[in-house]
């Protein structure tokens, strides 16, 4: 899947699940502090993702997402693992 | 004022503890459990098999040196290893101690200092962990290492052993009534309350009729709402139970109503939120084939009901065969096991328009025009309700009270806590710190006297979420109340921020304060406020010692009187002077303390 893909579904379920119209724009923007998700709105994303990108986000890449960039990348890195 | 059904004895549950009714629940091999995950695949297991696999681990732990009555700490998903772990604890003779997983993309230090401070609060010898929680739980264990440390169930090598004897009056349980840092409460309940609180709840819903009731159960297993009133009174009928985890529901709402309809579920509870976020992010294309006719018990509580909610879900789901009459609004609270009193089942949900004005005044006036509050019926069978004024006497009829509960599901106590047992049980009545108003024998909740905010059936501290303001430039320290409320119109509770802003604060931080209080409570708390309000210093309600009355603050707000002191010089002085007895009067006939003086106004 290419990076624009990933894109595109991140943003997809960020219109539909969290009522967000973009949150990629800024690669830097960080989940909590800067798109202010509350706990609800991440473990939303977090189900999300993977439901979507049939991939399985570990407890340790939980932590370790901070900015859109982070859950791209992870994203990335994991379907090129080969998803679950 | 009060309501007794202790003349309708409560009923005599089917065992005498938990681990016998595993043992009667196991002979019944055609009931079972099925868990089910987001791709709504399941997996079933049958009380038989818990019980064997929980036995092995029973002995594995005994082997390890837990002794009956030490406590043991569970942090799993919602998964048959977590079912296991429970019920192997209590073979073991110990008492179980469910505590929440790691949150998913949110930071971690607040869960580790939350998640060891109930640890020491349960005094936990060793945690039960889910292997993949495990792994990051190293930072919760440094904090405060239990003294077997911290074990997988795949690390228990089983171990043939007998059951433990286990009395009535043991221990069966303790969980927490708020997830705090500071100062997190254990209930201590025991095998007879749990069991007498789960067969209360099951004689409400009588397999009759060709009804044969099966529960369907997204909710967290730490929390009483889920582990006491799903799983263990599915446990006592014995009946089937689907259960699937609360990370699913959020994300995918309509699979609680798709496996409702699927596994055809008669009882499946939720708080408010719950249902909202239904009306919010179900769709129509979701519910292919649904069908919601089976649906009995739509349970609602652990939050404030909102009646606006009820019907709009209602009207949206009945064309998928919702029964208006399933939605039943109930009140309870961890220290009583769960529930305290149940709406009638089978009969629409009522509510009542009380006198916004009389109501203020603590006396529930009904009228055309006001508050709407939904009824949340009458108290369980052996369960009595009373309304006690301030000084502990109970209220005139038609008149809001605080309400206390007595019943045979009372929590023995918060664990290793006298001085907050005390506080809080007082000659077999339970102070529930929620404020009632009891019409035609029906409670109605009005507010809360204690302090707790109460957000997604969650309940938190307010001083945790003030807490995170110390930093915030502009706001005054100590000074901001959090509070928590179900506006007239609203559908959720609301989160409210009221904060007094420094004196020195400059224009700029002012134009600002708002939204850096947000975000500083967002970073803290992972809480999204709702609304913030700044006042003058000085304006918050605070007690002669200077602490902050934050429900007399929320209720001057909502009545539009929040309003900060007079400044004082000579001449309003000499004013002040002058009428002060006459002040002073009033103030006392109107039971609040007044508008505190500088000088008092700072502590807090």
């Amino acid at each position: 899947m290419k990076r624009a893909e990933i894109l595109a579904g991140v943003e997809s379920i960020a219109r539909r699940r969290l009522g967000r119209e973009t949150i990629t724009a800024e690669p830097d923007a960080r989940l909590i502090d800067d798109l202010e998700l509350d706990s609800l709105q991440l473990l939303t994303l977090a189900v999300e993702v993977e439901n979507h990108f049939r991939v399985r986000l570990s407890e340790d890449d939980d932590q370790a997402i901070v900015t859109v960039g982070d859950l791209v990348a992870t994203i990335e890195r994991r379907l090129a693992e080969g998803g679950r | 004022m009060s309501v007794s059904r202790g003349e309708f004895p409560a009923p005599a549950p089917s065992a005498p503890t938990l681990v016998a009714a595993l043992e009667r629940a196991a002979r019944h091999p055609g009931v079972v459990l099925r868990f089910l995950d987001a791709s709504e695949r399941e997996e079933i297991l049958t009380w038989s098999e818990v019980r064997d696999r929980a036995l092995g681990v029973a002995g594995a732990l005994r082997r390890l040196g837990i002794e009956p009555g030490e406590r043991v700490a569970l942090v799993h998903p919602t998964c048959p290893d977590f079912v296991v772990s429970l019920f192997a604890v209590l073979l073991a003779g110990a008492v179980p101690v469910p505590l929440y997983p790691p949150v998913r993309l949110g930071r971690l230090d607040e869960y580790h200092r939350r998640t060891a401070a109930m640890l020491l609060a349960s005094g936990s010898r060793l945690v039960l962990a889910d292997a993949r929680v495990r792994r990051i739980l190293g930072r919760t264990l440094e904090l405060a290492p239990p003294s077997l440390g911290c074990a997988r169930l795949s690390d228990l090598t089983p171990s043939s052993v007998e059951p433990k004897e286990v009395r009535p009056e043991d221990l069966g349980l303790v969980q927490f009534s708020s997830g705090t840092t500071v100062d997190p409460k254990p209930v201590a309940l025991s095998h007879r309350a749990l069991m007498a609180q789960v067969a209360a709840l099951n004689s409400h819903w009588p397999d009759a009729d060709g009804v044969v009731n099966s529960g369907f159960c997204w909710l967290p297993l730490y929390h009483d709402m889920g582990l006491v009133g799903c799983v263990f009174s599915a446990l006592e009928r014995p009946g089937d139970l689907t259960l699937m985890g609360p990370e699913v529901f959020v994300a995918r709402p309509s699979l609680w109503l798709r496996g409702i309809s699927r596994f055809r579920a008669t009882i499946s509870p939720a708080p408010n939120f719950a249902y909202a976020l239904c009306l919010e992010r179900v769709r129509d294309e979701d519910l292919e084939g649904v069908d919601l006719s089976s649906w009995r018990g739509a349970l609602n509580g652990a939050e404030s009901v909102s009646p606006r909610v009820l019907r709009a879900f209602v009207s949206r789901f009945a064309r998928w065969g919702l029964r208006p009459e399933a939605l039943t609004p109930v009140y309870g609270l961890s220290e009583a096991a769960l529930a305290v009193t149940f709406a009638e089942l089978g009969r629409p949900f009522t509510s009542r328009v009380f006198d916004r004005d009389a109501l203020a005044d603590g006396q529930g006036r009904t009228a055309d025009d006001g508050v709407e509050i939904v009824s949340v019926g009458r108290p369980l069978p052996g369960f009595e309700v009373q309304l006690r004024d301030e000084a502990g006497s109970p209220v005139e009829t038609g008149r809001v009270g605080r309400l206390w509960a007595r019943g045979p599901s009372l929590m023995d106590g918060y664990l290793d806590r006298r001085d907050a047992t005390a506080a809080a049980l007082v000659d077999g009545w339970l102070d529930t710190g929620d404020l009632g108003l009891l019409v035609d024998g029906e409670l109605h909740l009005v507010g809360r006297a204690k302090d707790v905010v109460i957000l997604r059936g969650r309940n938190y501290l307010p001083d945790e979420i003030e807490a995170a303001l110390d930093d915030v430039a502009g706001a005054r320290r100590g000074c901001a109340a959090a509070v928590g409320h179900l506006p007239e119109d609203g559908e959720r509770e609301e989160l409210l921020l009221l904060v007094e802003h420094d004196r020195k604060a400059t224009s700029e931080e002012l134009l600002t304060l708002p939204e850096r209080c947000r975000r500083a409570i967002l970073h803290e708390t992972s809480l999204a406020v709702d609304r913030v309000e700044v006042l003058e210093p000085g304006t918050l309600p605070r007690t002669s010692s200077g602490k902050i009355r934050r429900g007399e603050a929320l209720s001057r707000f909502l009545r539009g009187t929040l309003e900060p002191p007079v400044p004082v010089n000579a001449l309003t002085l000499g004013r002040a002077l002058a009428g002060s007895q006459v002040a002073h009067l009033r103030r006392r006939l109107r039971g609040g303390d007044g508008t505190p003086s500088e000088g008092s106004s700072g502590a807090g």
